[in-house]
């Protein structure tokens, strides 16, 4: 039996099933120039199709702006004449748009110089107020970074004289010194899942956030596998990157709740709120940020907004009210082709790279951590272990793609309440038959309880007698105590007949599957829930675990090659093949739709600024 | 628009020039981070220095027949900070501490009731993550003096770091009294 020497000075055995033979081994240096070059790559391709998204939307806003520009112009015009050197101008511009519109509708030749001219008059506007909005959100969030909504949980210190917080807080000051970095303050969380994540906005003010569940489940070796994948993302300017990443998503929130603001509270409520964090002298309130972000990245998904209520069909109709809706009907066009522009080209393009290319992130992780611990297992293992367990942290959707596995929601998430974790706790006594469980009322009590209760449930399912008793008088005492409560969990009954290929229970389960929204929160109001900036893409911001450890096992980790799902990729290919032509089409018929709602607002703004500008003519030929 | 040979040797002579300091100054931040990383280790040093006296304390109650031990953890201590910054006899004295300990934790594990004794746990959490940090800063540094001397040794850098006063830096190797105190517990 061969026993490795490890600078802790503890002395591990190796995974029983390692295997002793030569493998194709990369350098964790070459492999982390490899993905950094990749991140280039992505980030290329990524800029690519954020212009590409920006002319349709330039086309788009660039109406509005000349819009905006002539009505101030008519408004200044009415009480003191503007010279006529500028409606010459004003008339040349619209000359100039005239030719690129006539070009791409009507196949009309025009001079290549006009074009040109024509062109940038109808683009450059609109990209130059977007990259403006893209820069104004990016200064706006630069000191608080992201994540902030983590810190509205009860997250507090770790105590030193706990001798596991205390192993957390050397491991994370060793992985520092290992790194160069200053060490992050770290934050302990008493949650159900098991997961770690980072927070802030750089190196210096970077902030570890690791729930309590993770420091019991993982072993040293593992913990500093953890640790050191985190630390190694601070030091490669991963919170800068998701920054950028978010403040996309933001502006195209921002520039949506702009155009809406005329038109509604809500969206003139957020922009308020926007406005007042940015005057704030501050450091930067990290949890007002990601409200504030929250709401911004909100605006822009498919939900109804300002304008959608504002035509509202359903109230009642005054003539009033329909005389209003026909004089802004334009902007119902602009809004839905804003929306649907920036839903398509986020679900279908710059979603899946903004993944793929945090996918490249985290394997850059992976690979400094195996820098900093020269030891590709500890980290490996860890993965595996948090990849079992549900890794949920509440309040931390926001930030997910900043945490070490996917924060994912099991069914057997149990409410915060402490009277029902103390109810909890003396069910469990109550059940046990040997004199193993302790007097309730600690949280540290309930954290064992989540930790024995999966192991005792799996034990059950593989057959086991007494772990079945246990389970069945816990479920007992549990519904006798707090129906509503036990309503949470499945029958164990139901799940082991499930488990042996009972049709009917399994039908039960399903039905009685209680809703993963109404769990997760704690203590937060529903509707304030934070969404996730996981935007529904076809990339995930996860790295698959399968991905992670073979990269792992290249870096000399000892694991068991996962066995090739031939079966599963062959029906994935079918199904593509077969699909593929519909998508393709469905997609074509989205950009046409597209097209053909900027090309009708285009004219419809320019109708409607027809006739303002007409209206304020006449209202100042009588003074003239 | 023709541009004068003489305009165009100006340009070019003004952007190597800016490529020259833009090269110089990276090479001066990384050697920074050189000594930065060195003194690292020595601040893991003095930490160790200074929680031993605590541990001999706690220890010295429940192991009084071991005095050997203690008065060898001691003696090492006291050699490590006279040795002061005479490198070769500093680094001799330190990993003589380095063994010292662990000696005194092998002898430990023969005293259950000190093992239970929560103030002793910590300890020696303490003082392995101690190890551990000394351990790390020292890898950090050698990783740090790779960076440099890749930086510094290749083309086009070479062809001025040397006149410029950047020579390559020594990595940390370890003693050969490190290598021969590896405790195995059967």
């Amino acid at each position: 039996m061969q026993l490795n020497a490890h600078p802790t000075g503890e002395l591990t055995e190796p995974n029983a099933r390692q295997r002793f033979e030569p493998r194709d081994r990369e350098s964790f240096f070459a492999a982390q120039a490899r993905n950094r070059r990749a991140t280039w790559r992505i980030s290329v391709l990524c800029v690519l199709a954020a212009a590409l998204m920006g002319i349709p939307l330039a086309l788009i806003i660039t109406p509005l702006l000349y819009g905006v520009a002539l009505i101030i112009a008519d408004t200044v015009n009415l009480f003191s004449p503007l010279p006529p050197e500028f409606w010459r101008q004003a008339s040349e511009v619209s000359r100039f748009g005239r030719v690129a519109l006539d070009w791409l509708l009507q196949q009309k030749a025009a001079d290549p110089q006009a074009l040109g001219i024509g062109a940038a008059m109808m683009l450059l506007p609109g990209i130059l107020f977007s990259l403006a909005l893209w820069a104004g959100v990016n200064l706006i969030f630069r000191r608080s970074g992201t994540g902030g909504a983590v810190l509205a949980l009860r997250a507090r210190e770790p105590n030193p004289s706990e001798l596991k917080e205390l192993q957390l807080v050397d491991v994370v000051q060793e992985m520092a010194i290992a790194a160069g970095l200053p060490a992050p303050q770290v934050m302990l969380i008493d949650s159900a899942g098991a997961n770690a994540g980072i927070i802030g906005a750089s190196p210096e003010d970077a902030r570890l956030i690791v729930s309590r569940r993770l420091i019991e489940d993982l072993s040293r070796d593992e913990l500093e596998g953890a640790v050191a994948h985190l630390i190694g993302s601070i030091g490669n300017g991963d919170l800068r990157i998701s920054m950028r990443m978010t403040a996309v998503l933001e502006a195209c929130g921002l520039l949506m709740t702009v155009i809406n603001a005329p038109f509604g509270p809500q969206s003139r409520r957020i922009l308020w709120r926007m406005v007042r964090y940015s005057l704030l002298r501050r450091e930067g309130d990290p949890q007002e940020a990601a409200v504030v972000a929250d709401l911004l990245t909100r605006s822009a998904d498919l939900e109804v907004d300002d304008i959608d209520r504002f035509f509202d069909a359903t109230r009642k109709k005054s003539r009033l009210r329909s005389i209003r809706n026909f004089i802004f009907f334009p902007i119902f066009f602009t809004n839905t082709a804003v929306k649907l522009l920036l839903w398509f080209f986020s679900w279908a393009a710059l979603g899946p790279l903004m993944g793929l290319l945090w996918h490249t992130r985290q394997y850059l992780a992976d690979a400094s951590a195996v820098q900093l611990t020269r030891d590709p297992d500890g980290l490996a293992r860890a993965l595996q272990k948090l990849n079992e367990e549900p890794g949920e942290i509440p309040g931390g959707d926001w930030a997910s793609h900043l945490f070490l596995v996917r924060p994912s929601r099991s069914g057997s998430t149990f409410a915060t309440n402490t009277q029902q974790r103390q109810m909890l706790a003396q069910a469990w006594a109550a059940s046990a038959t040997a004199a193993s469980a302790s007097m309730p009322g600690a949280s540290s009590d309930f954290a064992a309880i989540s930790r024995q209760l999966p192991e005792i449930m799996r034990a059950a399912l593989k057959g086991d007698e007494r772990a079945a008793a246990r389970l069945r008088s816990l479920y007992q005492s549990v519904s006798a105590a707090e129906p509503e409560f036990a309503a949470q969990f499945p029958n164990p009954d139901d799940l082991i007949a499930a488990r042996k290929g009972d049709l009917e229970a399994m039908s039960r389960l399903r039905a009685a599957r209680p809703n993963p929204a109404a769990l997760g929160q704690t203590g937060m109001q529903k509707d304030q829930a934070p969404s996730s900036p996981e935007t529904p893409s076809l990339v995930g911001f996860h790295a698959s675990l399968k991905q992670r450890l073979k990269r792992l096992a290249l870096l000399g980790a000892h694991i068991d090659p996962v066995a090739r799902d031939r079966k599963a990729g062959l029906v994935i290919l079918a199904l593509s093949l077969l699909l593929g032509p519909f998508a393709l089409l469905a997609i074509l018929l989205l950009l046409l739709l597209i097209a053909v709602m900027t090309l009708a607002s285009l004219t419809f703004v320019v109708i409607w600024l027809a006739v303002i500008h007409k209206l304020f003519a006449l209202a100042g030929s009588p003074s003239a | 628009m023709l541009i004068s040979p003489v305009a165009i040797g100006i340009i070019v002579a003004a952007l190597v020039l800016i490529w020259l300091i833009a090269a110089f100054n990276g090479l001066v931040a990384l050697r920074n981070r050189v000594q930065n990383a060195w003194s690292q280790i020595d601040v893991q040093l003095k930490r160790r220095h200074d929680l031993i006296p605590n541990l001999v304390e706690t220890v010295r109650g429940y192991m009084q027949h071991e005095r050997s031990v203690f008065d060898a953890v001691t003696e090492a201590r006291a050699q490590a900070i006279v040795a002061g910054s005479n490198m070769p006899v500093r680094t001799a004295a330190e990993s003589a501490l380095s063994g010292a300990l662990g000696k005194l934790f092998a002898v430990a594990e023969n005293y259950p009731q000190l093992r239970a004794v929560e103030n002793f746990q910590i300890l020696q959490e303490e003082l392995t993550s101690t190890e551990n940090r000394i351990a790390y800063a020292r890898q950090c540094y050698n990783d740090e003096v790779m960076k440099y001397n890749t930086a510094q040794s290749t083309f086009p850098h070479n062809l001025f770091a040397t006149l410029l006063g950047f020579s390559p830096a020594s990595m940390f190797a370890g003693m050969d009294a490190d290598r021969a105190e590896v405790y195995v517990k059967l």
